[in-house]
């Protein structure tokens, strides 16, 4: 009975594997179909037959299935963490740009994976190919960088430096500090702030200032400036889709809802 | 037509091949019911075997499973040969998260436990060298997803693996071929039969699935190692 009541489920699991927009979802189902194969050879008193069904199928195929959508059915974002943005509270992430790349991932049927890394190790993952996109409050400056291009702007910004003129006419890119941002405030309360900062951005300097801690000598820097992710050169297609999804929102009035939201 | 209409049109499609295969299945009976039976009855006798699987692909039909191994050897040397024209891709340095990392390190040595029980008991229960070697190349494809791939290759260097594996090939070639040198036929096995349900037992099929297992493993683990030099995919 337990043998028909399986053969019965077998196409059915097949047909909803198939039907999955997300991929995962889909190898998870594969995985599921091999299994209950496996238990259908069990039960049909083949357990050779079996065993080789669950090791290839559940086992090898699946971790394989999985190791090819590892790039593909994943959007990998590496950012620095800062709060109103892209930051950790508690066991879960919020933000205005994270809400803005999950509404992509989950357009683009992608699983989206944050990985927070100091913040010039963004540019250096991104241009590398090892993540999609960066993320964390980048400020892409008027020089065009060759191995790096920017989304669409989506929240004005500006950008504050102790010495100004440090902030080099070569750099792409602001802010630009050493290590994490979670470092910036113990470091601003030693004073030692100023000699591993080149560059901050309004969100990084309001964040610090609700600590209570002083950041005198920091000025502002002249012209408008926005917050954008960066991306390789290379991923066009990826360009193209965000672009896209990322005009939708805007001419759809969420992304003004959505700044509402976490930009006081 | 949409994506989804094409997805929809596959579900029906395949529902509809189970169901008439499920139906062909059911009305046709085996052509000769009574060739499976001799077989099985000989087994035992002729080849000492408690597992009536082993001792059939192992012993009465060696020539089928000598060409699978030949047929999964071209494989690894295919793979290897065309990914070796391609650049080398840098490993990427983003590691998996803490959750994988330690269920990897919790159940790796247990599947490579289960893959040396089923190499050793092959011949006296379900299992054998195929499916041993299987689980074994998993559970280091599952390492190398969580600890990197470097780390992994440094335990076990491709260069060598590839020497060891088509040195089982060659050995596994040779046995086959030894009773020919003391003029038997080829394929006949030299060792003795033992009691059934003894470990020792089933003459040559203990060390076949053995070698089976270490050649699948090692060539399991060639492959993911060139997919992952050359294509980084972990």
């Amino acid at each position: 009975m337990a043998r028909w009541i399986l053969l019965a489920l077998l196409p059915v699991v097949a047909g909803i594997s198939l039907a999955q927009s997300r991929r995962l979802a889909a190898i998870i189902g594969m995985g599921l179909f091999s299994l209950m194969l496996a238990a259908t050879y069990l039960l049909m008193h083949a357990p050779d037959v079996a065993i080789t069904e669950a090791t290839i199928g559940a086992a090898l195929v699946t971790a394989i299935y999985i190791l090819a959508i590892r790039r593909t059915g994943r959007l990998t974002v590496v950012a620095d963490e800062v709060p109103g943005l892209i930051a950790r509270e508690g066991d879960h992430i919020s933000g205005l740009e994270y809400e803005i790349l999950a509404g992509f991932a989950k357009a683009q049927g992608l699983d989206l994976s944050i990985q927070f890394v100091p913040l010039r190790r963004v540019q250096w993952l991104v241009a590398h190919r090892e993540a999609d996109m960066g993320a964390g409050g980048i400020i892409p400056l008027p020089e065009a960088d060759d191995v790096l291009a920017t989304t669409p702007e989506h929240l004005p910004t500006g950008i504050y430096a102790f010495e100004p003129n440090a902030v080099r006419p070569s750099v792409a890119f602001a802010p630009d500090y050493e290590g994490y941002f979670s470092e910036l405030v113990p470091r601003a309360r030693d004073g030692t702030l100023a000699s591993t900062v080149i560059a901050l951005d309004l969100a990084r300097v309001l964040a610090i200032s609700r600590h209570g801690v002083s950041l005198k000598g920091l000025v502002r820097l002249e012209g408008n400036h926005a917050y954008a992710f960066i991306l390789s050169r290379e991923r066009t297609e990826l360009r193209r889709e965000y672009a896209s999804y990322f005009e939708r929102l805007r001419t759809s009035g969420q992304l003004e809802e959505m700044i509402g939201r976490h930009v006081q | 037509m949409t994506a989804k209409t094409v997805r929809t049109i596959l579900a029906i499609g395949i529902i509809a091949a189970s169901v008439g295969l499920a139906a062909i299945t059911y009305l046709l009976s085996f052509p000769d019911p009574d060739h499976s039976q001799r077989y099985l009855a000989l087994q035992l006798e002729v080849t000492g075997s408690s597992n009536r699987v082993a001792g059939i692909y192992l012993n009465m039909r060696l020539f089928d499973t000598l060409l699978e191994i030949l047929v999964f050897s071209v494989a690894v040397l295919g793979v290897r040969y065309y990914l070796s024209h391609a650049s080398d891709v840098p490993t990427p340095s983003l590691s998996e998260s803490g959750v994988v990392r330690i269920a990897v390190n919790f159940l790796g040595p247990l599947a490579l436990l289960l893959s040396a029980f089923f190499a050793l008991f092959g011949h006296l229960s379900p299992g054998g060298g195929f499916a041993a070697g299987v689980i074994a190349g998993s559970a280091m494809l599952y390492v190398a997803i969580a600890q990197g791939m470097e780390a992994t290759e440094a335990r076990l260097k491709p260069h060598r693996v590839a020497t060891v594996e088509k040195a089982i090939l060659l050995f596994v070639l040779c046995w086959v071929l030894l009773p020919v040198v003391l003029g038997r036929a080829p394929l006949t096995d030299l060792l003795p039969k033992g009691t059934a349900g003894q470990l020792m037992s089933g003459g040559s099929i203990l060390p076949y699935n053995l070698l089976i297992g270490a050649k699948v493993f090692l060539g399991a683990w060639l492959i993911i190692a060139a997919f992952a030099q050359h294509r980084g995919e972990l």
